[in-house]
């Protein structure tokens, strides 16, 4: 039930048919220093839309700089500030003329951070609930700060079972009548299903939602595109609604992380749509209350090996993925082995019928 | 933490600041802790880092049951051994095995103090031998090594006794006395009156004795015909950051005068949270000196050990 040697254990391994031999050692899971990793080569979430015109505002991914504005009414994003007096030499990250790869899709404003050559629309992370052209209003977006490592903030993101203490108050506490954990996972992506019956209900349901019964179903998924660190946190609750949630934990730093939220609340009525994406807000303090105290104890090697529960198996799996992934990058190796644009909708279990774009 | 290798005992606590409510953070040195009070009363302390995601534990909270449950994914410790006793939603698998647990530190209270040990295996200390009523807790911006010398240099600086005015003059110099460091300086009352300089003799004397590993210091203030008009122990402990934590008791003696009367009146003691940076730099080390001397000269000739077993000696009255 619990070992401290055992790796995560694999419940299912979606693409392959076996698990792929990893680099990492256990020790290295069990005591990671998310705090080196840098990934490469990837799209990542920089504004929304909205927020680029005409001026130049600056954004950072792994304390580089990116300026970004609109040319023409397209996005652009560049090393130096146009008005800059240029007092250091341009990265690699850019082309001849300081420009990084830019993407504007989802809503979002995309920098490519990495080798400018290897820039490719094929890997933006799939996000199928969002509208692929944007336009959701306002109200379901956000910009929320982290000051802890972003695969920090996305171990929390990926262990829910911290919801029903820190989240009580939001989402329910830990009653249910059972609750099963499943991880798949890829070289690119872990995507962990989470699945209650008979939970507490959520009182901001119970609230905003005008649910009457005491408790309901929920499935939850958090889906992690590793490099981008992009998360995708799916709820659908029965009775309830289906909240699907775009979750990106953008590294300014290395331990400043930068979310530009997304919840799409279009089917749910009139008040929980206003009201959930506004719950980020006091959700996000929460989890800072933790993750920035956690974050500082990341920074440096130790001995020390964290304990896991069987709830942490889809945690585990993503720090031995991360791993992976960095070893293969400290060797030159920033191919993607897999796919993380094709449409993820059954694997989120989306119900498609809800978001037709 | 002393030179002899052995761990001494830290007031970290008053027993008033170690509830049943909720979890008390504090430290010694670099090592973060975490205090509460059990089902029993009894005082518990845990290394202040969950091990299953290394959040603090004093953002958690006290069951009922007398355990720690952390905040962050509601796993709960037990304080006497620091093992896990409860994950959430496990249901009937709440068996771990034994190395599921946080770090868990000697404990003992006594005479209105909690005092910690960080080696866990350390025997108990000898008990304070009474509580004295009055009490405080002061963080300082400053490390404890210079704390302790400004209390030797320039009293003033540090602490206040209503109505007491330190001098520069000593009646007995620095020296060792049953293990522990002792000195008297003489004091004035405040007010007019000759001053100290020009003065033959003085109505009060502060008497410091302390504790050469931890720096616990026992302060009794007698008047010319040794009546103790106030007592106090003062117990300054390194914390993170460069921090001291003075934790602070003191009762009122039987002054029979003006000035003794007037201490009896609310809280005559006190220990500063500031200190004048300015003043500080520029008194001069002149009984710390003697303080490091004697240190240095305990450690080495005192048979290894020695040093913290008079740590856990307490200071007869
Ligand atoms: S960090 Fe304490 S329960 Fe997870
Ligand atoms: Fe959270």
């Amino acid at each position: 039930m619990l070992d401290i040697l055992s790796r995560p254990q694999d419940q299912i391994d979606l693409q392959h048919g076996a698990a792929p031999k990893p680099a990492t050692s256990l020790n290295a899971v069990n005591n990671w220093v998310p705090h080196d990793i840098v990934m490469r080569d990837s799209w990542f979430p920089i504004a929304h839309s909205y927020g680029i015109g005409k001026t130049p505002v600056r954004r950072a991914i792994y304390s580089q700089p990116y300026f970004v504005w609109r040319e023409g009414g397209k996005a652009v994003a560049a090393e130096f500030h146009p008005a800059e007096a240029r007092m250091r030499e341009k990265s690699i990250y850019t082309d001849a003329a300081g420009r990084y790869p830019v993407m504007e899709h989802y809503g979002v404003v995309w920098g490519w951070f990495g080798n400018p050559q290897a820039a490719d629309p094929a890997h933006l992370p799939s996000l199928p609930f969002l509208p692929p052209q944007g336009g959701l209003p306002k109200y379901m977006t956000a910009t929320q700060r982290f000051d802890c490592s972003a695969p920090i903030s996305l171990e929390n993101l990926i262990d829910l079972t911290h919801a029903d203490f820190l989240h009580a108050d939001v989402v329910g506490d830990e009653r249910s009548d059972s609750e099963t954990i499943e991880t798949f996972y890829d070289s690119e992506t872990i995507t962990m299903v989470r699945t209650l019956v008979n939970k507490s209900v959520a009182p901001i349901m119970k609230f905003f939602s005008g649910i009457r019964q005491p408790t309901q179903n929920v499935r939850q998924v958090i889906r992690i595109y590793l490099r981008s660190h992009c998360a995708i946190a799916y709820g659908r609750f029965e009775p309830g609604d289906d909240v699907p949630l775009f979750h990106p934990c953008t590294p300014e730093t290395r331990d400043r992380t930068r979310m530009e939220m997304v919840m799409n609340t279009s089917n749910a009525g009139l008040l929980f749509r206003h009201i959930m994406p506004m719950a980020g807000y006091k959700v996000s303090r929460q989890d800072s209350s933790m993750t920035s105290p956690q974050s500082p104890r990341y920074m440096r090697p130790t001995a020390r090996k964290d304990l896991h529960s069987r709830f942490d198996a889809p945690g585990q799996r993503y720090r031995l993925l991360m791993q992976d992934l960095a070893a293969r990058q400290a060797g030159g190796d920033f191919a993607y082995r897999d796919n993380v644009s094709e449409d993820c909708s059954d694997i989120i279990g989306l119900r498609k019928e809800l978001f037709r774009f | 933490m002393t030179e002899s290798g052995l761990q001494p005992w830290w007031i970290v606590a008053r027993s008033e600041e170690v509830t049943s409510r909720e979890p008390l953070s504090v430290d010694i040195g670099a090592q973060p802790l975490v205090l509460w009070r059990d089902a029993e009363g009894i005082a518990r302390a845990l290394e202040d880092r969950c091990p299953h995601r290394r959040a603090p534990l004093s953002l958690g909270c006290i069951r009922d049951d007398g355990w720690i449950q952390c905040g962050y994914h509601g796993w709960s410790y037990d304080g006497a051994t620091g093992r896990l006793k409860q994950i959430p939603n496990m249901k009937g698998e709440q068996r771990f095995p034994p190395v599921y647990k946080a770090q868990a530190f000697a404990i003992a209270e006594s005479g209105g103090f909690v005092r910690v040990c960080l080696d866990p295996a350390a025997a108990a200390p000898a008990p304070e031998v009474s509580t004295m009523a009055l009490s405080g807790t002061a963080h300082v911006a400053i490390e404890q090594a210079a704390w302790i010398a400004a209390l030797y240099d320039d009293p003033a600086l540090l602490i206040d006794i209503r109505g007491v005015r330190f001098t520069p003059y000593l009646m007995s110099e620095l020296r060792e006395e049953g293990g522990l460091l002792v000195m008297e300086r003489s004091c004035q009352w405040a007010g007019l009156h000759w001053p100290a300089p020009f003065s033959a003799d003085f109505p009060i004397t502060v008497l410091t004795r302390s504790d050469p590993a931890t720096g616990r210091t026992e302060l009794p203030l007698r008047d010319d015909q040794f009546t103790t008009l106030l007592t106090a122990v003062i117990a300054p402990v390194p914390a993170a950051r460069g921090v001291t934590a003075v934790r602070w008791r003191a009762e009122v003696g039987r002054g029979s005068g003006l000035h003794g009367r007037l201490l009896g009146l609310g809280t005559p003691f006190a220990v500063r949270e500031a200190i004048d940076a300015a003043a500080l730099r520029r008194s001069k080390p002149s009984a710390s000196t003697h303080y490091d001397d004697l240190r240095a000269r305990l450690a080495t000739s005192s048979t290894p050990g020695a040093t913290a077993e008079l740590s856990r000696t307490p200071v007869a009255a």
